[in-house]
């Protein structure tokens, strides 16, 4: 009986492992979002539904935040999104996510695309579809401000720092040498940088000034500044062009029209969206 | 995939193993000294234990790791993630499994103690020698249940900066975007420990049959 259970459960463990080696070459090939084979319906979804769904963190200063912590979900992305959403004539749904499980709720389907400050990557244009820019922005390395060990990229070598696994931050600080703890996002980030557990944190510039001006935090610092300016757009599934597409055209309605520009001039005072 | 089994069991045996053992470890000795602080006739005692059992059963156990982790250092308390995952999954454990000691010492039959006292066995002689060998044959199962809680409960220590199975499976998903893959994996690794542990319970049961009075 017991010689029974034992070679029933081999059996099933095997069963299971192939099972998930074949959903893994399936999506070696291309084959996962199943929208990059046969028609592009990822518009035409949209438009019959009427919802636009998004997937953000509600947790991202200003890009995506509830208004006073515990009110409406506000935001620049989200009042972007929001005017996008209007200009295809459907209505915009939000749904919150932590940041690692973004990418994949997207593929998984659960919403439509991603408006929280995503940067457009190499890596990440090789796996998603991307609309046109509408946010333009520094990264910098954030210290406490009585580092002075950290002055640019090349010193995080050696360095701990604290990102969010998924963020293209991530990718930068590795690149730089910088042992990465991960974490769940920037509020985490900047604890661990401000308790002193980590020596610093990449993010994007306008997180961090935002940050400071909020909770008047004077025991921080920016130590370095990225030169090339990263660009941030909605994501979609791959192959969903027809979508990305139509919210690119939106975007330069909403650019022309001034719309973008007063958006941005809410939360940052500046024009961001050129 | 197989390129991801390295780093997968990598987390497991050097975070998800160590942490649910070490934890459990010291979660069982402080869970007996709650048990037996539940069951004294001093009134300040057991009160002290039912609080202690009650707040650690009232709040979730990823609020209680983000106190210690994050919430702790505005005091000036700042601890390491390991030694605040530890600390975290003692104090839960501790809390689940002293009601299960409780419940499997009340088990133990009243006659007993009696035969015991009987014999000239003082009341830490009976405790030590006749109730407790029995009562662990008893809490063997449902010891096992909170073990087994445990070592999955282990994953959330990845919001604390603890790499072990599960973070180590979101990297790997995070670079390869095989989410689906990995998380399938994760949780067959997850199963194949818990395996282990449950034929390590038959054994445990049959071994610990022997101080039972039949």
């Amino acid at each position: 009986m017991k010689r029974h259970l034992v070679s029933a459960t081999v059996l099933t463990l095997a069963a299971a492992v192939a099972l998930a080696g074949c959903s893994a070459s399936a999506g070696d090939s291309g084959g996962a979002s199943g929208s990059t084979t046969g028609t592009d319906d990822s518009l035409s979804s949209v438009l019959e539904s009427g919802t636009l769904t998004i997937g953000t963190e509600g947790t991202y200063r200003p890009f995506s935040f509830h208004a006073d912590g515990s009110g409406d979900l506000t935001g620049y992305d989200v009042e972007v999104a929001t005017a996008v959403a209007d200009q295809l004539g459907v209505k915009a749904k939000f749904e919150e996510t932590q940041w690692d499980a973004i990418f994949a709720g997207l593929e998984a389907g659960r919403f439509d695309t991603i408006a929280n400050q995503v940067s457009i990557t190499p890596e990440r244009e090789a796996a998603y579809t991307f609309s046109a820019p509408y946010t333009y922005s520094t990264g910098v390395i954030v210290v406490p401000s009585d580092n002075t060990s950290i002055t640019s990229f090349d010193s995080l070598n050696g360095k701990t720092t604290a990102q969010s696994l998924t963020s293209n931050w991530y990718t930068l600080a590795t690149e730089s040498g910088a042992t990465v703890q991960s974490v769940e996002g920037w509020a985490q980030s900047v604890a661990l940088v401000e308790q002193g557990r980590v020596d610093a944190t990449v993010n994007d510039k306008l997180t961090y000034l935002d940050y400071k001006k909020q909770t008047g935090a004077s025991g921080l610092k920016i130590a370095a500044e990225t030169t090339d300016r990263s660009e941030s757009a909605f994501a979609f599934a791959q192959g969903g062009t027809a979508l990305a597409d139509a919210v690119t055209d939106a975007l330069a309605t909403l650019s022309a029209d001034g719309t973008l520009a007063a958006i941005s001039d809410t939360y940052f005072g500046a024009d961001v969206s050129k | 995939m197989l390129d991801s089994l390295w780093p997968l069991l990598h987390g497991a045996i050097t975070g998800t193993i160590p942490l649910a053992l070490s934890s459990f470890a010291i979660g069982l000795v402080l869970a007996l000294g709650l048990a037996l602080m539940r069951l004294s006739r001093r009134r300040w005692l057991s009160s002290i234990a039912r609080v202690y059992i009650s707040v650690v059963r009232g709040t979730p156990l990823l609020v209680q790791l983000f106190v210690i982790f994050y919430g702790l250092p505005s005091l000036g308390i700042v601890i390491d993630p390991w030694p605040s995952a530890i600390v975290a999954f003692s104090i839960n454990v501790g809390g689940y499994a002293a009601e299960v000691i409780r419940a499997a010492i009340l088990s133990v039959p009243k006659g007993q103690w009696e035969a015991a006292y009987m014999i000239g066995m003082s009341h830490r002689r009976a405790l030590t020698r006749i109730i407790l060998p029995q009562a662990a044959r008893v809490s063997v199962p449902p010891l096992s249940n909170t073990f087994i809680s445990l070592v999955k409960d282990t994953s959330l220590a990845s919001l604390i900066l603890v790499t072990e199975l599960f973070r180590e499976a979101q990297q790997v998903a995070a670079f390869s975007q095989q989410f689906m893959a990995l998380y399938l994996e994760a949780a067959l690794l997850y199963w194949v420990i818990c395996l282990v542990l449950s034929s390590g319970q038959g054994v445990l049961e049959k071994r610990l049959d022997r101080y039972v009075a039949h």
